[in-house]
């Protein structure tokens, strides 16, 4: 008992301590068994569920759908087989059916609101209408096949950098501002639709084509939002149902475009749903006190 | 074994004359390795005009080596330009040894790299935690698990920091040394007299940055002045938060509370720090904190955020510690309040000089000196199995760097033999110009 207690005394243990010079009886590269004791490894993961990933792949799937059908307009568009009648048409009809889920599905229905909205449109489309023929020259000096090019590229980086989370213009519940990589992708949709309008014909398909593109980019995500905070079973409908169309639709136009849309919209639904899923199990996540102190306040700039 | 003198060079981006942690350790410890005797250059990157080699006090070369800082004082990295360069200095200088410093100086990374191709001893001290979470983070482990694959042994400067390296690295915890920072007691001097207890003063000294926890003190200063009102505020620093800390003062009327000093200059953190009675700290993370060691050699009482390895830098019985959470740090203060008629700040000052000390850190890092050289000699081939184990894309393109770093430096070794590089002359200091430092010394040792 006394040996033990002696023993102790001589050798005093070891303290995880910064100060007071190296401790007696030990190296400074001592590790103690508390060493990483503090760690704690994935703490805060999330248990995914195969069908939720899913059912939220479909609202990539969807927009994926609505970008294909607007550049199935340009390219009907482009070959004359959609006359500017037939496109001022559309333009109506979907300023309709927007405003008509619009007051549908949001709670606030007041007539102020609506005249505001249908003011802020009538200014927006005067002034696209004065636009057009500024945007109708604008690269005739420049060949199709290096406007084709741009334009697609312009349409997958909108594709890749687009917000699927939410809507892209702010919708009057949104908190956050939207950010960087939305607005780039919002901009890149914009100059697509720029560079198709300017190799149409004449100024009126100018100015519908780009009422129609402009409509789909601003407004789409925002009333599919709608769409889905109303009724997530009226969202897959509506998904599915535009992804039946889309593909009917690209089949009439190139058989080899609707395999490759096909073979994307499974990619996104079931292989990227899955491919997640397995990954899960690689998820290694490390705290410790190590870690950068979270403010358990908002910092308001 | 133990009077082997060495030859050392020091790398970092971060020297004199910034300041912070990391510039003052390589300086404090510089000095006191010269006084046991080994010799000490330091390499670095050229700051303003300041280019070329100069020597500091006790015959400290230092080699301002002309490249441009391009990002937070950092040289641009460019892998392999740096090679001819430290091929020279460490031809030149004889050196034996290499410690790089900090885990962001790409001078250090591409140093160690050189060295570590040259057949050199290397080893590196890392002054900062990181976490594993975000974009910068996993980028910044890999390259410091590039170079600390090969590093013959390691420093680290608390033991949270140590644990942190270990996991980042993947170095054995053997490999990985615990040596603190110090403070210079005789520069930290308490003020002559004591001060009254009526009114009590709190200092902040920070950048006032987000990381510093700027936004906690904006929420805990106005409480502590609503709960005490004999207490004022000092703030010595600067950065993009101060606006925030000002409008704060407009908000709640603080102005004749709350007093801003802007940026201090390191010369002058003493005459502030000994205005005060209690030193808050509210970093949201720190490896170390050289600062709450100043506060506490001037005699101040310290409440600081429980982050990293501030838990291990004072006894408690120093050091109030609170959570990263204004009710919290509020509690803490006061706690602090009460306790501040206990505190005498000139016995705390002579604890300190027991607690810390320069030569202390010198003699420990010495040893982890002797045991990088006892480390075995190892072929290329030998050191290129470490790299290809950090991992199955990264090792191969770690490889594949030192395999062209290997033939870059054979091509200088034929266009530049290492006989045609001239040797330095040796001198000696023939007497050491600051006493201040040795009388230290001798006093701390008769203490001690």
């Amino acid at each position: 008992m006394d040996n033990i207690i002696s023993e102790s005394l001589l050798r005093p243990k070891w303290r995880k301590v910064a100060y007071g010079g190296m401790q007696p009886g030990f190296d400074d590269n001592h590790t103690d068994e508390s060493f990483l004791e503090d760690m704690v490894m994935n703490a805060s993961v999330v248990k995914r569920d195969l069908l939720k990933v899913m059912q939220d792949s479909v609202s990539i799937s969807q927009y994926l759908c609505i970008v294909t059908l607007v550049s199935l307009v340009w390219a009907r568009t482009l070959q004359s087989t959609l006359d500017e009648n037939s496109l001022l048409l559309l333009d109506a009809s979907l300023f309709g059916s927007g405003f008509l889920v619009l007051l549908l599905t949001k709670e606030m229905r007041s007539l102020n609101l609506l005249f505001h909205y249908i003011l802020n449109i009538s200014f927006f489309t005067t002034g696209l209408y004065m636009l057009a023929p500024i945007y109708h020259p604008l690269t005739r000096s420049i060949s199709s096949d290096s406007i084709w090019a741009v334009t697609v590229t312009l349409v997958m980086l909108h594709l890749f950098l687009h917000d699927y989370s939410g809507s892209t213009i702010k919708a009057p519940v949104a908190l956050k501002n939207p950010s960087l990589t939305s607005c780039v992708s919002l901009n890149a949709s914009v100059v697509a639709s720029v560079f198709i309008a300017s190799r149409l014909p004449s100024r009126l398909h100018v100015f519908a084509i780009m009422l129609f593109s402009l409509q789909v980019f601003l407004f789409a995500p925002f009333v599919t939002y709608c769409i889905k905070k109303f009724s997530f079973r009226l969202h897959l409908m509506f998904s599915f149902g535009l992804m039946a169309v889309t593909l009917a639709l690209i089949y009439t136009l190139h058989h080899l475009l609707f395999m490759l849309l096909l073979g994307l919209l499974v990619f996104i639904s079931v292989v990227c749903p899955c491919w997640l899923i397995r990954i899960q199990e690689y998820k290694f996540e490390i705290n410790g006190p190590w870690d950068e102190a979270k403010l358990c306040f908002n910092v308001t700039d | 074994m133990a009077d082997q003198k060495h030859r050392i060079l020091m790398v970092s981006d971060f020297f004199f004359p910034n300041f912070g942690g990391v510039e003052s350790h390589i300086y404090y410890l510089s000095q006191c390795l010269l006084k046991l005797g080994h010799k000490v250059v330091v390499m670095t990157h050229a700051y303003g005009n300041r280019s070329g080699v100069r020597y500091m006090t006790g015959g400290l070369k230092v080699y301002y080596v002309p490249w441009r800082p391009f990002l937070m004082q950092n040289t641009l990295p460019t892998v392999y330009g740096t090679l001819p360069i430290v091929r020279t200095i460490l031809v030149r200088e004889k050196i034996s040894l290499v410690h790089g410093h900090q885990a962001f100086s790409t001078l250090c990374h591409e140093a160690l790299m050189h060295a570590r191709t040259m057949g050199y001893k290397v080893v590196f001290t890392d002054h900062s935690l990181y976490g594993f979470a975000d974009i910068g983070s996993i980028h910044m482990n890999k390259v410091l698990q590039f170079t600390l694959a090969d590093v013959s042994q390691a420093i680290c400067v608390s033991h949270t920091s140590k644990e942190n390296t270990v996991l980042r690295s993947g170095l054995p915890p053997e490999k990985v040394f615990m040596i603190p920072n110090a403070v210079d007691t005789a520069m930290f001097k308490p003020a002559p007299e004591r001060l009254g207890n009526d009114e009590i003063i709190i200092v902040v000294i920070s950048r006032l940055v987000y990381r510093k926890g700027a936004d906690l003190l904006v929420e805990v200063i106005p409480e502590i002045c609503h709960l005490y009102p004999n207490v004022r505020f000092i703030v010595g620093g600067d950065g993009p938060k101060r606006v925030r800390l000002e409008e704060m003062r407009e908000k709640h009327s603080l102005q004749d509370r709350v007093e801003m000093l802007g940026s201090v200059p390191h010369a002058h953190v003493r005459s502030v720090l000994i205005s005060g009675h209690i030193f808050l700290n509210s970093s949201l993370t720190e490896a170390f904190c050289i600062a709450i060691l100043e506060a506490a050699s001037c005699g101040l009482l310290t409440v600081s955020t429980r982050v990293g390895g501030v838990p291990e830098v004072l006894p408690e019985d120093m050091i109030v510690l609170a959570e990263p959470d204004p009710s919290d740090m509020v509690r803490a203060t006061g706690k602090a309040i009460s306790l501040l008629p206990n505190i005498d700040p000139q016995q705390m000052h002579n604890r300190m000089k027991k607690l810390y000390n320069w030569h202390d850190v010198a003699k420990r890092t010495e040893i982890v000196y002797d045991r990088a050289l006892k480390c075995p000699d190892q072929n290329l081939l030998e050191r290129l199995s470490r790299y290809l184990s950090c991992g199955s894309w990264a090792g191969k393109i770690f490889c594949f760097v030192m395999i062209i770093d290997f033939l870059l430096w054979r091509l200088l070794q034929l266009w530049q033999p290492t006989e045609e590089i001239e040797e330095v002359p040796e001198f000696t200091l023939p007497h050491h110009q600051d006493e201040e430092i040795i009388s230290n010394f001798n006093k701390d040792h008769s203490l001690g």
